[in-house]
């Protein structure tokens, strides 16, 4: 259990609360790719080196960081990294026979270049990890994180999930059979009945404490699955309510990570077979595209639906008649085989 | 909160494919490093000294009658690794794919053992290869995880040369906080295009075999491998060989460079001491310290000047680097069991090929082969990004 | 070519390897100190530029200390060209 303070983001989207579906950007070439702002709080001599990943982390954290150095650590989820530096890497040593190569995409290049910039931009000397575990790299930053609070009741924690899409993951991927064939617009994405998600990135960030003063969301608790099979992840799903939500509690708002894949649809109906009538149920991938670590973004989007409790109309699958947003579940699956749960709560 | 042991340990690395094999290399003072890599094409094969494990990725694969496409190096020998530690600590197959069983991996190359293939895969849209789900570092817990079948909770940790060690720590941190009972904890990786030219580009590896803290020094030599512990609580310990308890860890950052460590060494300075304070001991308790010892240029000198700020006076050290090479990933894990085995045998073994002392340090690491009693031992591993951890094992 | 000519092609080369965003070629002076104060240069970029020498100009560094004298200003650097360029 945590509560977030700050929260920050950098997405595809720019209005995502909006009701006017036309002011969201949709895909393009069959990509989702994020706005980036104009990086004021990053130093251009630092800036200058940095891969969209590392860009888009330190430019979605800084910010939030209002007083970096009492921050008691560092705790970032992300499965590539600076994968664009990686392969930008790998092609100089193939254009120059592992001769004369230039060393800075490969220092960029490791997943932990971003907590790494952060913690040297900020100065913090203290805890700083990188977890890496592709579709569930944020839910483990965030079960690190509430760990840390565990043992440091009084410390607050920079938290964030971040994944780029470069050319070259693209690539992996689309040989994989990861994104649609077809090109499709976000209006159409959970319609489509094909195989394949559209490709997204962001960053998503937030200061996590034990302080609940000034604080919107609480994390109450967060369970994670490996498996393919659907009745294991709703057994798991049921149980990890049982655990952790109140006899008389329920669930307002049910944020699935739903992504237009017809092989991965099971998962999410079975999730939301558990709920009933008193949960309205929300979409939220045509808002950032599929990446592995989308589940920040979507814990960033629920901080917002709970802050201004309102909900969008294009992310509303199914309404409730309840008009208060207390309790959230967000349920998200990574190539339906890395299940993620997690229990937001409203604490204002 | 619980107390934490090591119940069971797998290593495979340059110097042998089990913890008796290395132990007895480690006794012996055999180096693994030479200049003869066969692994894959490279222009450095035998130019540039490396620290590779003798089994072919074909015998590897036959060994441990591996079916499934796509499955690299890396993950055969982090396979390799963890069924040793499994069998060691004596985990059923039930018991591992229990709830409460975690896995804590690490690795810095991932798949990317397979350079070419990846290059193919990024730059071309042609036909995908068998490895396009492989590259990344989740790739090989998520092959023990199906292995095994896993329900517990999966992760996979990258912070450069400190993963490992990273990793042992949270598997710790999961079963204090009540996470998980028990947690089967380590790293691998394997030699790779990749890292031998972004070492190489960076300037710091060695033409020669590595000399960790002598003051010649001319750099690091690139290893692979892979380690696992098993992590139990003290009520599911009871009664079973235990070799360590995990007293003490701590991860802090150096702040100061992407690539290199700050003249005054606050993040190796942070971490031995953040360890020393959860493990409740003095400086004066620790008996021996497997050093980072990369025999890089900056890490010896910087570590030997942040023992020095925390120890006044330190204690025996040792790297084992000139033995193993530096297994990056991995690295946390291999040199865990070591120090673990220092701990359970009350022995030390010679840092290698040492000749004269750091100048400016004067620091004289361990050189020969020697019993000794031994309580606790601090074992470093520090990385790019700043990442530096710390952990302490002490006697059961 | 000329040295002027060539000091601004380095210039030109330098910013673009080292993807100096906000700086200008022609407002690196001469004698400004490449590290440290000046354009701020670090360990990193002095190995890169040992990297540009190598690949523009056929220059060979292979002991990174030897690049210290070398890379100290626009100056030494051209100097260093002048006299050791193979291409």
């Amino acid at each position: 259990m945590m509560y977030i303070q700050h929260f920050n983001c950098i997405s595809p989207q720019q209005n995502v609360l909006s009701n006017d579906m036309d002011l969201l950007n949709d895909a393009s070439e069959k990509k989702m790719q994020a706005k980036e702002p104009v990086y004021e709080s990053i130093p251009p001599g630092v800036l200058r080196r940095m891969g969209k990943a590392i860009r888009m982390g330190v430019g979605t954290a800084l910010p939030i960081c209002k007083a970096p150095a009492l921050l008691n650590g560092i705790i970032i989820g992300t499965a590539n990294g600076g994968m664009e530096d990686c392969i930008k890497f790998l092609n100089q040593m193939v254009q120059y026979e592992e001769g004369l190569l230039a060393p800075g995409n490969f220092v960029q290049s490791t997943n932990n270049a971003i907590a790494g910039q952060l913690g040297l931009l900020t100065e913090n000397k203290k805890y700083n990890i990188t977890h890496v575990s592709r579709g569930l790299a944020f839910e483990n930053a965030l079960m690190d994180a509430m760990m840390q609070l565990n043992e440091n009741p009084t410390g607050s924690y920079l938290l964030g999930g971040v994944d780029e899409l470069s050319t070259y993951n693209y690539n992996i991927e689309k040989l994989a059979g990861t994104y649609k064939e077809e090109a499709v617009s976000i209006k159409n994405l959970y319609t489509t009945d094909s195989p394949g998600c559209i490709a997204g990135e962001g960053a998503a960030m937030f200061v996590v404490s034990n302080d609940a003063a000034g604080a919107i969301v609480k994390a109450e608790a967060i369970g994670t699955l490996h498996s393919n099979d659907e009745k294991e992840v709703k057994g798991k799903l049921k149980k990890f309510l049982d655990e952790n939500l109140c006899d008389d509690d329920k669930i307002d708002l049910f944020l699935s990570g739903e992504n237009g894949d017809n092989r991965s649809l099971k998962y999410y109906t079975a999730c939301e077979s558990l709920l009933n009538s008193n949960t309205t149920v929300g979409r939220f991938k045509h808002l950032c595209g599929e990446y592995p670590t989308a589940s920040a973004f979507a814990l960033w989007l629920c901080c917002e639906l709970l802050q201004t409790q309102k909900i969008p109309h294009h992310i509303i699958k199914k309404k409730s008649t309840e008009k208060e947003i207390n309790n959230v579940l967000l349920y998200n699956n990574y190539k339906g085989y890395q299940h993620g749960f997690m229990l937001i709560k409203n604490c204002r | 909160m619980n107390r934490v042991f090591v119940t069971g340990m797998g290593i495979i690395s340059a110097i042998g494919n089990s913890v008796a094999e290395n132990h007895l290399a480690l006794k012996e003072g055999k180096s693994g490093i030479s200049k003869n890599l066969y692994l894959f094409p490279t222009k450095y094969a035998s130019i540039l000294p490396f620290a590779q494990v003798g089994i072919s990725t074909n015998e590897l694969s036959s060994k441990l009658k591996i079916f499934e496409k796509g499955v690299t190096r890396t993950s055969m020998l982090a396979l390799h690794a963890f069924n040793e530690a499994v069998e060691d600590a004596g985990l059923s197959a039930s018991i591992i794919s229990a709830y409460g069983t975690a896995l804590i991996g690490a690795s810095t190359v991932g798949g990317m053992c397979l350079t070419d293939e990846l290059y193919e895969d990024a730059n071309k849209c042609e036909q995908g290869s068998d490895y396009t789900q492989s590259y990344d570092c989740a790739s090989v817990c998520l092959f023990l995880q199906q292995r095994y079948k896993m329900n517990g909770i999966i992760n996979t940790i990258n912070t450069a040369c400190s993963s490992a060690a990273n990793a042992i720590m949270y598997g710790a941190m999961l079963i204090k906080n009540g996470f998980a009972d028990r947690a089967i904890v380590g790293g691998a990786d394997s030699l790779a295009k990749f890292t031998i030219n972004g070492f190489n580009a960076l300037h710091i590896l060695s033409p020669e075999t590595c000399t960790p803290f002598d003051e010649n020094r001319k750099g690091l030599n690139l290893g692979e491998g892979a380690a696992f512990l098993v992590l139990e609580k003290e009520k599911d310990a009871a009664g079973k060989k235990i070799y360590a308890e995990l007293t003490g860890y701590c991860n802090a950052n150096d702040a100061y460079h992407p690539s290199s460590l700050s003249e005054q060494g606050d993040g190796p300075f942070f971490s031995m001491q953040g360890a020393l304070q959860l493990a409740g001991l003095a400086a004066a308790d620790i008996n021996f310290i497997n050093a980072h010892g990369t025999g890089t240029e900056n890490n010896d000198e910087v570590e030997s000047r942040a023992m020095i700020r925390l120890f006044n006076n330190p204690p025996a050290f040792a790297s084992s680097k000139a033995n193993v090479g530096h297994t990056l990933g991995a690295a946390g894990a291999v040199e865990a069991v070591f120090s673990i085995l220092s701990l359970y045998y009350q022995e030390l073994y010679a840092n290698l090929y040492y000749n004269n002392a750091i100048p400016s340090t004067g620091l004289v690491p361990v050189q020969v082969y020697k019993k000794m009693p031994v309580q606790h031992v601090m074992s470093n591993s520090f990385g790019f990004g700043g990442n530096c951890s710390s952990l302490i094992f002490s006697k059961a | 070519m000329e040295t002027a000519e060539l000091k601004l092609q380095l210039k030109k080369q330098i910013v673009e390897f080292l993807n100096l965003i906000q700086v200008k070629p022609e407002d690196i002076k001469d004698d400004e100190p490449l590290f440290g104060e000046g354009l701020g240069l670090d360990s990193i970029d002095s190995i890169e530029l040992i990297v540009l020498l190598g690949r523009e100009y056929g220059i060979n560094i292979q002991d990174p200390k030897e690049g210290r004298k070398i890379l100290v200003d626009i100056n030494t650097m051209v100097a260093y060209i002048e006299q050791h360029r193979t291409k």
